[in-house]
């Protein structure tokens, strides 16, 4: 060990201040969960509950679909935790990869379905922007909250971290607009609803090296 | 490092000089793309610290110290090829840069030292021709004006005065001008 790595030690070991630990994953994504909700509720009493919200509760295919978002969006954000703690394993960036084909899937399934039953006539894709605005209304309150969470820990996979805190974020608020919009057309949904999402997924990638980086001098 | 954690300085260093030999293997094990050994420790150990806090106690600490180290012999890399992306390898400096300033030749025919002793060496009615017409540039009528020198003679000496000039600086022996003498 070289003079200068002994006195790094020696000066580091001074500035040692005892530190506040990171909690578990699983902790962390309930304290998110708690800092969205509010957000999400203050969205759902602004816009209000669409009108045949009480004909939906005994919708199974309904409930799946929105029980499958609000999972890609819990374990998106277990995940973004995972990936801020070094030696975790790697598998674990994947587990919202489940219930997100899932939900994917219910989509596609309602797609054929909507085919089978109306023809053609059922692929007619309207433009939506307002699906777009609202998801990225509903989703900022927990994309902050994220972030913030996010940047206590470890940068080491910057950008596999700010895409699931993205793609948690943007579940989330696809799963409350579900509650909110009328649209039923599941290629509507998959088109406008998810495309957004994977819209946040693809700007978290893209800005993940410039919002997690390391806080040590000289690094990039 | 959980002693670490909860403020404990000396656990902390004895910490970080255990992890050394560690840190260590990992960057050999990685090759350390031609790094130095000694400022990649240096810089694992102060992203160690940063990242002290998300040490989870339950955990095994070496894969959480092995990993770090990884990545931040990655991001050397990647800062190190940054760099050198907008470096050139020359085999040596250039003498000089593009500015005329830096381009004077210090020693020859172009040394203003050198010049200036020679011209004063000049016998006095060719150094004369030689400082008006040359060296302030006056035109020949002016120059006999303020010498009062025929034109004639100031062509002479001036041609005389700068022969002279050019076989002193450049070592040769000044060929006698037998068509002006």
């Amino acid at each position: 060990m070289s003079k200068k790595t002994e006195d790094l030690i020696e000066q580091l070991a001074a500035a040692a201040e005892p530190v506040y630990c990171l909690g578990s994953p699983f902790r962390r994504t309930l304290i998110w969960f708690a800092w969205s909700m509010p957000w999400i509720a203050a969205g759902i009493l602004i816009w209000g509950l669409r009108a045949d919200i009480k004909a939906l509760s005994s919708d199974v295919r309904w409930l799946i679909e929105e029980g499958a978002a609000l999972a890609t969006a819990i374990m998106a954000a277990m995940a973004a935790f995972c990936a801020g703690v070094p030696g975790r394993p790697h598998w674990e960036h994947y587990i919202p990869l489940m219930p997100l084909a899932i939900w994917m899937g219910i989509l596609v399934q309602g797609c054929v379905q909507d085919w089978l039953a109306l023809g053609s006539i059922s692929f007619v894709l309207r433009p939506d922007w307002q699906c777009i605005l609202d998801i990225a209304v509903l989703g900022l309150g927990p994309a902050i909250a994220i972030t913030f969470m996010i940047l206590r820990g470890s940068p080491i996979e910057p950008t596999t971290t700010t895409s699931l805190g993205a793609l948690a974020a943007g579940s989330l608020a696809a799963a409350a607009l579900r509650l909110i919009h009328r649209e039923d057309n599941s290629l509507m949904i998959l088109v406008w609803q998810v495309g957004a999402v994977f819209g946040l997924v693809f700007l978290g990638g893209i800005f993940g090296r410039r919002i997690l980086r390391w806080r040590v001098a000289g690094a990039s | 490092m959980k002693a670490a954690q909860a403020g404990d300085r000396s656990a902390y260093a004895e910490a970080l000089r255990l992890s050394i030999p560690i840190i260590a293997r990992v960057i050999a094990a990685q090759r350390n793309y031609g790094l130095e050994m000694d400022d990649l420790v240096q810089d694992v150990l102060l992203a160690l610290h940063s990242v002290r806090h998300t040490y989870d106690c339950n955990r095994p600490f070496i894969p959480w110290l092995v990993t770090i180290t990884r990545h931040r012999v990655i991001d050397a890399y990647r800062r190190r090829n940054k760099v050198s992306k907008n470096e050139t390898a020359m085999p040596e400096l250039p003498e000089t840069f593009s500015t005329a300033d830096s381009n004077w030749i210090l020693e020859g025919i172009g040394d203003p030292d050198l010049l200036r002793n020679a011209i004063k060496d000049l016998p006095i009615q060719q150094r004369r021709a030689v400082e008006l017409l040359k060296m302030r540039e006056l035109s020949l009528k002016e120059a006999s004006a303020v010498s009062g020198m025929t034109v004639a003679a100031l062509k002479i000496a001036v041609h005389r005065g700068l022969k002279t000039l050019r076989a002193r600086l450049t070592g040769h022996r000044a060929e006698p001008d037998n068509r002006l003498n």
